[in-house]
């Protein structure tokens, strides 16, 4: 067992350079999403933004997406193959296999260089969800069994070299996705991000001085360490297992089981998921750093509320993970769901084997996906392609203090909604209806949160990919709390007789729907907590 | 009745209703300012003022409130049942809002309700797409039908709000009319936030209408209360209330646009610390207003900055705001460690009870109790309040967190301010490097009753050259009431690409801008001002593409050229960079009436001296220093460190390696040695 020591610098220099080096991240994330180009970055804040000391540690991130807090470190150690690093390069890429998640996931890794070295002194990254990035359908989500179907793969290659744009690599990617323009916007939106932070890390380094900078970089990430230790040695101890499981694959219907044994002992956490199911032919396989941002993300919703966000949080967590199955999948199995689906499952795996630990304190399960909707066409309005991708929020859990939030995005995800009024002004497609889905919420003393009704039409014909899930299983309830509903997809339509219908669609699935067709997403409610008989007092929806 | 902006028999009052105190700036015919400070009486919150205003025996023929009505109103829900009218579909959008969980890493996340139920929201079939285009048509006998259920329930006031009724208001006209006709107070989002986002729109309407009948109540009351006290005076008394925007508007119309008033007492602060600014000649000032829980930063590059983006208790609230960040940091911010042993200073506060050790009550170690240990904060001059400062018992609280410093209190107590002091220079980073404004160009005014304990700290964290103190910083907030321009603001959405050859579109433009200066000059005459008006625009801009707009002041709105050209600017100050070549699109056009407040400066609130202290005391800074101490009043030359400088409200901090000079308006002026 290593115990990190006590402070080797004044414990008022801590939490000073944790507060300058945090500013760095966030400022860095008012930048890119500033300057980006499209609603996905803008309006839903689906970026990441992260610096690191020149071992490729995590110093801080700005918590935008909890998905990307155990990913970040992967791509700067991914782009290590690309030294010797010059001062003015950029390394961009979204291969999931070598330091990416999924593939409009793109990430930019920039090392930063102070005036008196020619090693860098650390680095910067940034991860942005780009609306699409090429592959088999708009959007670059699609239902699809190979990753090279899921879009254009960019290995950890220089965007820059010295400062000067590498124009061949920009022009092969922006020749494989459908709106080249917006991404363009969007890649240099990033590049202002990093060159932002890179100025502000070697400004920060000449002010510390080398020696003093190496040794505060140091001490905070102890720090982290520390702040993890004390939580977990506050916990009781023992070993508990839990399992849950994704609905399908997409491609064949039947469960793909999630099985993790959890061990807390001492100050430290050890996440075995040996048993869980193999990798399949199918989108819904999660990269090893998916799976273990999906467990950071639950240590750090039991770390108090103000605790800084540094590698060092994560040093006393070991991982057990099976290799080719769906929480540590290897090429060439495509990967677009894990990110965003099986890693609310994987959550749900780890949250309810600490539901067991701290009965009195775990929220049940909330809705448990991100309903996502991609689609894209060409525009009848202007003759342009176009590319939307939505997630939809759904119920919390219910817990101890009350009941689930109504209509939330939950766990690994936290983008916001884009308006109608953004929407209908950027796309062909009318929202009719963003409502409350009544009733969806699990029964309890303190009642899940209700999922959400959201009906989108379209004014053009189509070509739409819905990846969900909690289409068949249920968000679980806790502590005696009843499940949630489970969530349905739809598409209204005419049929040949004129007649408007409602035709059910599968949990996911790839359509071509034509004008004045309506998607319909009915998205699940949160698991209750607590037995329903025990409640008070009915609470309406409000 | 208009009255122009220049009369000489003007008896202005500026009153701050603050939770603790109501502070009075009386300025008498004669051109003498006097200044006061009162309890506030929190149950009827215009009780202080009247009572003050008899007490001190003052006649104002004119008086500028800072109120907390609608703040208060708002954080304790005892606004008037509203109800809300939407477009079928919607109804909920007050509760889903934008989807997002407030707290990223919450074990179990909470959202404050909305603040109209769900039995109170209604909906009614209509449509009008992006374009403006009617898809579907109101249906009136809907409508009708739910003005009846409304008229049925609790609600008096009706929030109604349309898809796209910026673009095109002609459904919520109709309704609003109707609504009208049968009584109810209507507060229309094309009226109160003609902007694209139904979210925001909604929220910030539905806040206008919960807000407006008890807003109007209390003003008239509070009329009614001046209007008896000023019986046998002969001319009629006028009131006025602080906009969020830091410009005031007539109480009738507060009223009726109560929403635009939520930060009505905090606009007050930013108005008079940036006029006490300009006053001494600095153009480009950063406000600091640091009291016993938080601390409020706003930059102004020499205008007072706006902004659009504010949120109250989860609710957006999208009128324009003076651009305030606040930060848990005060004097009562207590001093912590975590689990990892690093010091951390709040966001818990020992706030006014028990407060801080020093103060006699209270036990836990705070930033005001570090200040009094190192001998900065000194016995010699009892603070407002007039507790006496028990050194002792704040040294027994610093005590607590010495350990880890070799129970060296001196090195815990520095290390307090130290930790206080970099939580405060991140929100300083935030409104000036992080939007690409150099704070080497700026001048740090620091107010409140802590802030000039901190200036000097600050302007060197930030690299600020120089700090202000204004002459009275404990009530600089309703000396910016006082001075406050009357305005009038009008806005209103749209969707232009700016293009020099398109004729069609430079003549909607100039219509939208046309019909806004009408709206506000209209507005600004309705509130008694028609003299000496001036009309100020601005547009909302960003790349067609982009989904954030930037707000850029406009020296003309004819030439859509120098519009964009205007906008490659602002985007490159911001941004760092412009596309010159992306076409740009006009999302918002504003337009602002503006009448001048009074123009007398306030030189005349000079401080008295309240004490003959002026010795020199052992005082702990990079070590300890014998440091002159001496009462405001005194300071009559440059002084130079280390100084400690006492007021009735504050004490303000000269530490080594800078220098003090009083200025001719009466603030004090500190400069780098």
């Amino acid at each position: 067992m290593t115990t990190a020591t006590a402070p080797s610098i004044d414990p008022a220099r801590l939490a000073i350079f944790d507060s300058l080096v945090s500013s760095i991240a966030e400022e860095m994330g008012a930048a890119l999403r500033h300057t980006a180009l499209s609603p996905n970055i803008k309006e839903r804040a689906d970026f990441s933004c992260a610096v690191f000391d020149r071992h490729g540690q995590l110093l801080a991130q700005a918590a935008h997406i909890p998905v990307h807090l155990g990913a970040m470190p992967e791509s700067v150690r991914a782009v290590e193959t690309l030294t010797p690093w010059q001062p003015g390069d950029l390394a961009i890429l979204n291969d999931p296999f070598l330091g990416g998640t999924h593939l409009p996931d793109v990430t930019m890794v920039s090392p930063v260089f102070s005036e008196s070295d020619n090693q860098p002194i650390g680095y910067v990254a940034s991860r942005a969800h780009q609306a699409d990035i090429g592959g088999m359908a708009p959007g670059s989500m699609p239902v699809a069994e190979e990753l090279i179907q899921e879009g254009i793969v960019i290995p950890p290659i220089r965007l820059y070299r010295q400062g000067e744009l590498v124009e061949e690599v920009l022009t092969l990617i922006l020749r494989n996705v459908r709106t080249p323009e917006e991404r363009r916007g969007d890649f240099a939106a990033q590049v202002a991000a990093q060159r932002l932070g890179e100025r502000r890390i070697a400004a920060l380094h000449d002010d510390y001085g080398a020696e003093r900078y190496e040794r505060t970089t140091a001490a905070l990430l102890d720090y982290g360490e520390r702040l993890t230790r004390a939580a977990l040695q506050d916990l009781p101890h023992g070993q508990w297992q839990f399992e849950d499981a994704l609905d399908d694959d997409g491609h064949i219907d039947e469960p793909v089981p999630i099985r993790l044994v959890l061990t807390l002992e001492d100050d430290r956490a050890h996440f075995d998921f040996s048993g869980s199911a193999p990798q399949r032919a199918a989108s819904i396989n999660a990269v090893a750093p998916v799976t273990r941002s999906a467990c950071y993300y639950v240590i750090r919703c039991l770390l108090p509320p103000d605790t800084p966000m540094n590698g060092g949080l994560f040093r006393p967590i070991e991982f057990t993970l099976p290799q080719r199955s769906v929480v540590a999948a290897q090429p060439p199995v495509a990967v677009a769901a894990g990110n965003v689906e099986t890693s609310q499952r994987i959550v749900d795996t780890v949250w309810g084997a600490f539901a067991q630990i701290l009965p009195e304190r775990m929220p049940a399960a909330s809705s448990g996906t991100m309903n996502n909707l991609t689609a894209g066409g060409v525009d009848p309005r202007n003759d342009r392609p176009w590319a939307y991708y939505e997630t939809s929020g759904g119920g919390l859990g219910g817990g101890p203090e009350g009941p689930g939030l109504d209509a939330a995005h939950s766990h690994m995800t936290n983008t916001l909604n884009t308006p109608a009024e953004a929407l209908e002004l950027a796309y062909p497609l009318r929202v009719v209806e963003n409502s409350v889905r009544p009733d969806s919420g699990g029964d309890g003393q303190h009642r899940g949160g209700h999922g959400l009704i959201r009906r989108t039409e379209f004014l053009g014909s189509a070509r739409v990919t819905l990846i969900t899930e909690r289409r068949s299983g249920s968000p679980w309830g806790a502590h005696g709390g009843q499940p949630g509903a489970q969530g349905q997809n739809s598409l209204e339509t005419t049929d040949s007789d004129g007649q408007r219908i409602l035709q059910p669609l599968p949990g996911k699935t790839i359509i071509n729907v034509d004008p004045g067709d309506v998607i319909r997403l009915e998205t699940p409610g949160g698991g209750g907590w607590g037995e329903p008989g025990s409640r008070s007092t009915q609470r309406a929806v409000d | 009745m208009t009255r122009s902006g220049t009369q000489h028999q003007r008896r202005l009052l500026g009153v701050d209703v603050g939770g603790t105190f109501t502070d009075f700036v009386y300025l008498d015919a004669a051109g003498t300012v006097q200044i006061a400070k009162r309890p506030s009486t929190p149950a009827d919150p215009g009780r202080a003022i009247i009572d003050g205003l008899s007490a001190l025996d003052w006649q104002p023929n004119e008086v500028v409130h800072g109120s907390t009505v609608a703040t208060n109103t708002l954080l304790t829900r005892t606004g008037a049942p509203t109800a809300l009218i939407t477009t079928t579909g919607f109804r909920d959008t007050l509760v889903i809002g934008r989807q997002a969980r407030p707290d990223l890493y919450a074990l179990h996340p909470v959202r404050t309700p909305p603040l109209i139920p769900a039995d109170l929201r209604f909906e009614v079939d209509e449509r009008i797409a992006a374009d403006g285009e009617v898809v579907a048509d109101l249906d009136i006998a809907a409508l009708d039908r739910v003005l009846d259920a409304i008229a049925d329930s609790s609600a008096r006031t009706i929030a109604i709000c349309f898809l796209f009724s910026f673009i095109n208001p002609v459904h919520e006209q109709i309704a609003a009319r109707r609504a009208r006709e049968r009584g109810f107070a209507v507060s229309a989002s094309h009226e109160v936030l003609p902007q694209h986002r139904e979210f925001e729109r909604m929220s910030t309407t539905a806040a206008n209408a919960y807000l407006a009948p008890v807003m109007t109540s209390y003003l008239d009351q509070l009329e009614a209360s001046l209007a008896a006290h000023s019986t046998g005076v002969d001319d009629v008394l006028r009131l006025r209330i602080m906009q969020s925007n830091g410009g005031s508007l007539s109480a009738a119309s507060a009223g009726r646009n109560a929403v635009r008033t939520v930060l009505s007492g905090p606009a007050g602060g930013v108005a008079g610390a940036f006029a006490a600014a300009e006053e001494a000649g600095f153009g480009n000032a950063i406000t600091f207003d640091m009291g016993g829980t938080s601390a409020d930063v706003a930059l102004c590059p020499g205008r007072l900055l706006e902004r659009t983006d504010l949120v109250l208790d989860d609710m957006p609230i999208r009128t324009p705001a003076v651009d305030l960040h606040t930060v848990g940091a005060g004097g009562g911010s207590i001093a912590w460690f975590d689990q990892g042993g690093a010091l951390r200073v709040g966001p818990q506060s020992a706030g006014a009870d028990p407060g801080p050790a020093a103060y006699g009550r209270g036990d836990a170690p705070t930033v005001t109790d570090a200040h009094a240990v190192l001998g900065r904060l000194r016995p010699e001059q009892q603070l407002a309040g007039s507790v006496p400062l028990d050194i002792d018992r704040a040294r027994l609280a610093i005590a607590t967190i010495a350990e880890p410093f070799g129970n060296d209190l001196n090195a815990a107590a520095s290390a307090v301010i130290d930790v206080v002091n970099a939580n405060m220079a991140r929100a300083l980073r935030v409104i000036s490097v992080e939007r690409g404004y150099d704070p080497a160009r700026f001048t740090l005014v620091a107010f409140g009753g802590a802030g000039p304990l901190h200036a000097c700290d600050l302007a060197d964290a930030l690299g600020i050259p120089q700090a202000l103190i204004p002459a009275a910083p404990g009530v600089l907030s309703a000396a910016g009431m006082l001075i406050a321009d009357i305005t009038r603001d009008a806005e209103r959405g749209l969707h232009i690409t700016l293009d020099p050859a398109d004729v069609g579109q430079h003549g909607a433009l100039s219509a939208a801008f046309g019909e806004i200066a009408d709206l506000a000059r209209t507005a600004i005459a309705a509130d008694g001002y028609d003299d000496g008006v001036k009309l100020e625009f601005a547009a909302d801009l960003r790349y067609v593409g982009q989904s954030h707009e930037l707000t850029v002041p406009l020296a003309q709105v004819d030439d859509l050229a120098a519009i964009r050209e205007a906008f490659h600017a602002a985007h490159s100050e911001r941004f760092g960079f412009a596309t010159p070549q992306t076409p740009v699109e006009v999302v918002t056009v504003r337009a602002k009436a503006r009448a001048r407040g009074y123009q007398g400066g306030l030189s005349a609130v000079a401080p008295a001296a309240t004490s003959a202290v002026d010795h020199e005391v052992p005082v702990v800074w990079d070590r300890e220093r014998l440091t002159r101490v001496l009462d405001r009043g005194a300071v009559a030359h440059r002084l130079d460190s280390p100084a400690i400088v006492t007021q009735l409200d504050t004490t303000t901090l000269i530490p080594p390696g800078w220098y003090a000079e009083p200025l001719p308006n009466a603030s004090l002026l500190l400069r780098r040695a």
